[in-house]
């Protein structure tokens, strides 16, 4: 984080990986494909922020265990503010996630297992928020809301990545569908879904990072 | 070691001076099971039958396990001189552990009176029962801990607590399902496996995080 927050290069990176892909991700050919046809675009902002949230959640858990390894008010905001932007990735992923669904399954909100249980992981955060909300005691708080964050995000592991294969999804992947595979390994695709997944990443991390600066010099400003 | 049993004892025998926590909450079972036996008079699936059972565990755990560590919160202190978070998680998740499965075992019992059993396959309805009580315990004793250092610790059980326990609930809920719809253990193992090592994650979780929550 700390690199992050200092370097400038991974930011041109991170525009130029997202002016790619939204441009050549909305002009290139796709695959026809019966019932997706040109809706698969939105692979390629739909996905990412799934990719997004879950990486910005594990950079906010490493945050949350320095925090108790080594209490202090810098670990605690970059944590916490690593999870509001995942919460707000997720929020998104979901909205477009709904909207995907609403042309190719015919309904925003179909039970499938993996909707489920992201809007489980997403109430998991708010939860998080809201705990964070009742403690007045900072130190408590820091360490409380730290040790919610590991348990929590280790909880979640087995509802969004095991439990949905378990059962028939309408997401590739699991159940009876086709695997992934199917429009994946077509290598135009395939050539702006990763650039795509680094750069929604990314600029998850500079907005994180934004907060973070403006967090550290509060933080300076009181002490 | 010492420590864990005297600590156990302590707390079965609070419950044992006050009975009014375990009977409280024996006559919230069984007014939650009467009622249920009023609006579904008509007969029910034995789908509805199994949703409702875990439901009724899972309301019935909350309440219970929340004065783990809530009631706690004026000895917390005298405790903390005594002995090691370790063995005071210890003796709590076997406490929990004990009540909610004797809760369990009346709900089921006002169930079968009152609501009628519908399955045959007892012994591996009763495993997967347990283990999913197993889960449910761990993981409120854990919440529970959190959230007693809050202003709010009833509605923050709740709230922290439903997102953790779910897998808990859902793998649970449909290997008792699958039992009672009359499949056997075959037909279940893996689900049983999975939730098995669910709960071994969550205690070992609750193992590694406490010390940190519990200094303070």
């Amino acid at each position: 984080m700390k690199k992050l927050i200092k370097y400038n290069w991974w930011k041109y990176i991170c525009v130029c990986l997202l002016v790619y892909v939204s441009t050549w991700g909305l002009l290139s050919d796709v695959p026809r494909l019966p019932i997706l046809n040109e809706t698969i675009r939105v692979l390629h902002f739909h996905v990412p922020m799934w990719f997004g949230m879950i990486f910005l959640f594990l950079g906010s858990v490493i945050y949350s265990i320095k925090q108790l390894g080594n209490p202090s008010d810098r670990n605690d905001l970059i944590s916490c503010e690593l999870a509001k932007i995942g919460t707000i990735f997720g929020i998104l992923g979901i909205l477009t996630g709904m909207f995907w669904a609403t042309f190719t399954w015919g309904e925003p909100w179909s039970s499938d297992p993996k909707q489920n249980a992201s809007a489980v992981g997403l109430l998991i955060y708010f939860a998080y928020f809201f705990l964070r909300g009742s403690i007045t005691d900072e130190q408590q708080k820091a360490r409380i809301s730290a040790v919610y964050n590991i348990f929590a995000f280790v909880a979640l592991i087995p509802l969004l990545f095991i439990l949905p294969r378990m059962t028939d999804s309408l997401h590739p992947g699991n159940g009876g569908n086709p695997g992934f595979n199917a429009y994946d390994l077509d290598s135009s695709l395939r050539a702006i879904f990763y650039p795509a997944v680094i750069g929604w990443t990314l600029l998850g991390y500079w907005i994180a990072t934004l907060k973070i600066r403006k967090g550290l010099i509060e933080i300076k400003i009181d002490a | 070691m010492n420590n864990v049993i005297h600590l156990l004892k302590k707390d079965f025998q609070l419950d044992f001076r006050l009975k009014y926590p375990f009977i409280g909450l024996i006559l919230y079972l069984f007014s939650v099971v009467f009622l249920l036996y009023y609006s579904f008079s008509l007969g029910l699936k034995t789908e509805i039958w199994n949703s409702l059972l875990w439901i009724t565990v899972l309301f019935v755990a909350t309440n219970a396990i929340a004065k783990s560590f809530i009631q706690e919160t004026n000895r917390n202190l005298y405790y903390y001189f005594i002995s090691s978070p370790l063995a005071i998680l210890t003796s709590k998740l076997i406490y929990s552990f004990c009540f909610l499965c004797t809760l369990c075992v009346i709900s089921f019992g006002l169930f079968s009176i009152l609501l009628g059993y519908p399955g045959n396959n007892q012994f591996w309805f009763w495993v997967n029962l347990l283990l999913g009580c197993l889960g449910i315990s761990s993981a409120f004793t854990m919440i529970s801990a959190l959230s007693s250092k809050t202003n709010s610790a009833g509605v923050m059980m709740v709230i922290l607590g439903f997102p953790v326990i779910l897998p808990i609930i859902i793998l649970g809920s449909s290997n008792s399902n699958i039992l009672l719809l009359g499949g056997s253990i075959t037909d279940i193992s893996d689900n049983l496996m999975t939730l098995f090592s669910v709960d071994l994650v969550i205690i070992a979780l609750a193992y590694i995080l406490f010390p940190y929550s519990w200094r303070s």
